[in-house]
C-alpha cells in the first residue's frame, strides 16, 4: 500500500515537473520556427530609449498592428543590469529586451534570446546582412555565432556640441585646435559663462570618450591597439594624452568642478541650463537640437520657461597639434532581443521586425534624432521634424549623420569594462589637484589595472 | 534558546488537571509553538543564511550571472581580492569611518543627552533636530550634501563670504577631502542615534548615585567620567559594534556622494562590491568573494568587541564589590 501511495506520488511528481519545464516556455529552436502574429500583447524593458520617445514608436507601431499592446518598461542603466537577468532566470522576463554590444552583453544575455538570423533573412532577404549599416549585426553575435540582438541604430561620439548663441555673444569662434581652443575659453570665461563642461566624477565611463578624442589626434591607432593589447597603455601615446588633459586643466580649458560629479547630471544640466559654452556629447544629444525636445532637456535640467539656444555639433580640436583629424567613433547603440522562453514570440517578432527593419519603423528611429538607424538608407525626412533653426542646424547635422556613417572605429565594443575603468581612474588623478603623481606613473597604473580585449580582433 | 522560550511558554498555557493529574504531554505543544516561529524561522534560514552560504559557493567561480558559465577559480577570487589595491584602500577608509564617526557620536551624544537631561528651554524641540538626520534616508539627503560640498556649493561660498577664499576647496573632487566629506556626513546623521541611546541610558542611572558623588565634591566633570560613562559603558560597547558593522556595509552616502572616487580615494567596501555586480563586465564570484571577506570581518571584530567588554565587565566588578566593602 505504502509503496503504491510512493509510486504514485512520484509519478504525480515527475508529471508536475515535466508540465512546469513545459509551462516555462518554447525550447529556442521551436520559438525560432513561430511566425510572427498579427495579435498579442509584448512587454519591452529597456534602459533607452526614454519612454516619450518609446510611446511614440510604439504609437506608430499600433497605427499598423493595433492588435498588438506593446507596454514599455524603462530602467536606468545599472537597474536594468541588475534586473533583467534574475527576470529572465526566473522566466518572468519581458518579452523583448535591449541588448547592445557593450561589456560582453551579446554573450551574457544571449542565452536568453532567440537567434535572430531566420527572422532577420525572412524579413530582408538573403541578403540581410548587407542592408543593415555598420559592422551591427558582427557586433550583436554572440560568440557561439547567435545573432541575438537586431539592432534598431547605431550611434557616433568623438565630438563636442556647443551653444552657437554663447559662443556668438562672446565674439568667439569654434575651437579647432589647442591654442584656438584656449582663446576660445577666455573669451567666454569672460563673459562669465563656463568654456567647456565635464564630468569626469564617480565610475561613469563617459570621460573615457575625451581620452578617445585626444588620442586620435596623437595617433588614430593608438586607441584600439591599446584595448585590444596590441599597444600600452603607458607607451609614449598614452602619456601624451594624459599629458594633454593636465594641460587642458591648467590652461582651463577642463573646468575645475569636473570632479564634482559625473557627466549625467553635472555637464548635461551646465550645458542644457545655457550655462557652459561647449560639452563632450554623443550622437544622440542631435535629438535636443529639435524644438520640443530641445525644451523639455532644458526643463529637466531645471530651467523654468526655457528658451531654446542653437545647438551644433563641431569637431574635436586637434589637441594634440600633429595634424591628425580626430575621427568619430561609434557602433551599434542597443539592439532589440526577443526572450526565448516569451509565451509571445509571435507579437514580439513582429514588433522586433516593424521596428528594426521596417522602413516605417527605422523612419521614426531617424526623425526622433537620437540614434542612426541601423537600416541603410533611412534618413530624417525634415519635413516632420522641427529644429531650433533649421538654416543653421539641418545642413550640420546632415554632414554629422553623414560622417558617423563613415565610422569604423568603435566606441566601447573592442574595450574591456576593465580598461574603460582604468582610463577614468587616470584622468581623475590627471585633474585632481591633491595627486601628486607623475604621468609616467598613472600610465603605469593605468597599464596595470586594465585587461586587454578579444573582442573583434580575429 | 528559541526552543527553550517555546517550553516556557507551553507549560504556562498548560491547562492544569483537576485532582491532580498529570498535565498534557509537553512533546504535542512544540510543533504548535514551531508553527509561529516558522514564518520568522523560514526567512531568516532560508534568505539570509542560504544568501550567505550561495556567497560562499559563488566566491569560488568566474561567473557574470545569468547562464554565463561558472569557470572555478579555486582561491582565485580571494588572492585577487587581498591583491587588489583598492580593497586595502577601502578597509583603510573603514577603520578612518569607523574611528572618526564612533568618537564623535559618543561625544556628540553624550553631549546632547546630557543637556536634554539638565532643565534646558525648548528640550523636546532640540531633541527632534538632533534625531531629524536619523529618521531621513540618506538618498533624500544625498543631493542635498552634494550641494553643499561642491565646488561651487555652500561651504565654499560662507569661506569666500569671510574672506577665507584661500580654504576654498573642490571638497568632493580631490583625493584629499573627499573622505571627509563622506565622515563627515556620517558624523552626522550618526549623533542622533548615539544621543537616543545614551540618553535612554542615562535615564536608567539612579540619581542618588550622582547625589552621593555631589556630596563627595565631584564636579560636572568627574560625575560624567566617573559615574556616568563607566554606566553607560555597554551601551557604548554595543555602539561600537554597531558602528563598526555600518562602516563595513557602507554604501549609500558615498556611493551617492562621491561613487567612491575620485580614483577610488572614498571607496568602501559595499560600494566595492556594489560596482563589482553593477558594472557591464559583471563579476559576481569576485563580488561574493568581497561579501565573504566583509562577513569574516564583521564577525572577528564583534567577537572580538565583546569579548573586550566582557573582560573589562568581570575586572570591574570584584572592585565594586572592594568599594561596597569599604
Amino acid at each position: 500500500m505504502m509503496r503504491t501511495r510512493f509510486i504514485s506520488a512520484a509519478a504525480v511528481a515527475a508529471a508536475a515537473a515535466l508540465a512546469i519545464t513545459g509551462c516555462t516556455g518554447s525550447s529556442g529552436d521551436q520559438a525560432s520556427d513561430v511566425k510572427p502574429a498579427t495579435s498579442g500583447s509584448v512587454t519591452w524593458w529597456g534602459w533607452t530609449p526614454d519612454t516619450p520617445v518609446a510611446e511614440k514608436y510604439i504609437a506608430e507601431f499600433n497605427k499598423e498592428y493595433p492588435d498588438i499592446t506593446v507596454t514599455y518598461k524603462n530602467f536606468e542603466n545599472v537597474d536594468y543590469r541588475n534586473t533583467i537577468t534574475p527576470a529572465l532566470d526566473s522566466g518572468k522576463g519581458p518579452d523583448v529586451f535591449d541588448l547592445s554590444p557593450a561589456g560582453g552583453s551579446p554573450d551574457l544575455w544571449g542565452p536568453y534570446a532567440l537567434d535572430l538570423t531566420s527572422l532577420a533573412k525572412d524579413t530582408l532577404g538573403d541578403g540581410w546582412k548587407d542592408q543593415i549599416g555598420g559592422s551591427y549585426v558582427k557586433q550583436l553575435t554572440s560568440s557561439d555565432g547567435r545573432f541575438v540582438s537586431l539592432p534598431l541604430g547605431g550611434m557616433s561620439a568623438g565630438f563636442l556640441w556647443y551653444n552657437k548663441d554663447i559662443l556668438d555673444k562672446a565674439g568667439a569662434k569654434v575651437p579647432t585646435d589647442y591654442n584656438s581652443w584656449v582663446d576660445t575659453c577666455k573669451k567666454v570665461t569672460a563673459i562669465g559663462k563656463t568654456c567647456f563642461t565635464m564630468g569626469a566624477g564617480g565610475t561613469d565611463t563617459f570621460p573615457t570618450e575625451m581620452y578617445h578624442s585626444i588620442a586620435n589626434t596623437v595617433d588614430p591607432d593608438f586607441f584600439i591597439k591599446a584595448a585590444t593589447g596590441k599597444a600600452k597603455w603607458n607607451d609614449e601615446q598614452g602619456q601624451k594624452v594624459l599629458e594633454i588633459i593636465k594641460k587642458m586643466k591648467d590652461d582651463g580649458i577642463i573646468p575645475p568642478n569636473a570632479l564634482d560629479g559625473p557627466q549625467y547630471p553635472l555637464a548635461n544640466n551646465e550645458f542644457m541650463k545655457g550655462d557652459a559654452a561647449m560639452v563632450q556629447m554623443g550622437f544622440w544629444y542631435t535629438q535636443y537640437a529639435g524644438a520640443e525636445s530641445c525644451k523639455a532637456s532644458m526643463e529637466a535640467a531645471g530651467v523654468s520657461n526655457p528658451t531654446c539656444f542653437v545647438q551644433l555639433p563641431a569637431q574635436f580640436p586637434d589637441v594634440a597639434g600633429e595634424g591628425h583629424k580626430s575621427t568619430y567613433f561609434g557602433e551599434a547603440d542597443y539592439g532589440l532581443a526577443i526572450n526565448s522562453e516569451s509565451k509571445n514570440i509571435g507579437a514580439a517578432k513582429t514588433f522586433v521586425s516593424w521596428m528594426t527593419m521596417n522602413k516605417t519603423g527605422q523612419q521614426n528611429v531617424a526623425n526622433a534624432l537620437d540614434l542612426l538607424p541601423a537600416l541603410k538608407g533611412t534618413t530624417p525626412d525634415w519635413s516632420n521634424i522641427t529644429l531650433v533653426d533649421e538654416a543653421v542646424q539641418r545642413p550640420a547635422i546632415e554632414t554629422l549623420i553623414k560622417e558617423s556613417g563613415e565610422t569604423t572605429e568603435s566606441r566601447q565594443w573592442q574595450t574591456t569594462q576593465k580598461s574603460l575603468d582604468a582610463i577614468v581612474v587616470a584622468i581623475q588623478q590627471v585633474l585632481d589637484p591633491s595627486v601628486n603623481k607623475s604621468i609616467k606613473s598613472i600610465a603605469d597604473d593605468q597599464q596595470a589595472s586594465s585587461e586587454a580585449s578579444k573582442v573583434g580582433t580575429k | 534558546m528559541t526552543v527553550t522560550d517555546l517550553e516556557i511558554g507551553s507549560d504556562r498555557q498548560t491547562p492544569v488537571v483537576k485532582g491532580g493529574g498529570r498535565p498534557k504531554r509537553r512533546a504535542r505543544l512544540l510543533p504548535g509553538g514551531l508553527r509561529w516561529i516558522l514564518p520568522a524561522f523560514a526567512i531568516s534560514v532560508g534568505l539570509i543564511y542560504y544568501s550567505i552560504i550561495y556567497s560562499g559557493y559563488l566566491s569560488f567561480f568566474s561567473w557574470p550571472g545569468g547562464r554565463a558559465l561558472m569557470t572555478p577559480v579555486g582561491f582565485g577570487n580571494y588572492i585577487s581580492a587581498l591583491a587588489d589595491p583598492v580593497l586595502w584602500t577601502s578597509l583603510r577608509n573603514t577603520i578612518i569611518y569607523f574611528v572618526v564617526v564612533f568618537i564623535v557620536q559618543v561625544a556628540g551624544g553624550t553631549l546632547f543627552a546630557a543637556a536634554m537631561h539638565s532643565k534646558i528651554r525648548f528640550a523636546n524641540l532640540y531633541k527632534v533636530l538632533v534625531v531629524i538626520p536619523v529618521v531621513v534616508a540618506p538618498a533624500t539627503l544625498a543631493p542635498a550634501h552634494v550641494e553643499v560640498w561642491q565646488s561651487d556649493g555652500t561651504v565654499n561660498s560662507i569661506l569666500g563670504f569671510f574672506g577665507l577664499s584661500a580654504l576654498q576647496q573642490p571638497w568632493i573632487g580631490q583625493s584629499t577631502t573627499s573622505l571627509l566629506v563622506v565622515t563627515l556626513v556620517g558624523c552626522w546623521d550618526a549623533i542622533g542615534y548615539g544621543f537616543i541611546l545614551i540618553y535612554a541610558g542615562m535615564a536608567q542611572i539612579d540619581p542618588e548615585l550622582i547625589e552621593a558623588g555631589r556630596l563627595d565634591g565631584a564636579g560636572n566633570f568627574r560625575v560624567l567620567f566617573s559615574i556616568v560613562l563607566p554606566t553607560l559603558r555597554p551601551i557604548i560597547v554595543s555602539l561600537a559594534i554597531l558602528n563598526f558593522i555600518t562602516a563595513l556595509k557602507l554604501f549609500d552616502s558615498p556611493w551617492l556622494i562621491t561613487q567612491g572616487g575620485p580614483a577610488h580615494s572614498s571607496e568602501f567596501l559595499g560600494t566595492m562590491i556594489y560596482a563589482e555586480t553593477a558594472s557591464s563586465d559583471r563579476n559576481l564570484g569576485y563580488a561574493s568573494a568581497l561579501s565573504i571577506l566583509v562577513l569574516i570581518i564583521a564577525i572577528a571584530v564583534s567577537v572580538f568587541m565583546q569579548l573586550r567588554g566582557r573582560e573589562r565587565l568581570t575586572r570591574t566588578k570584584p572592585r565594586r564589590k572592594e568599594a561596597a566593602d569599604v
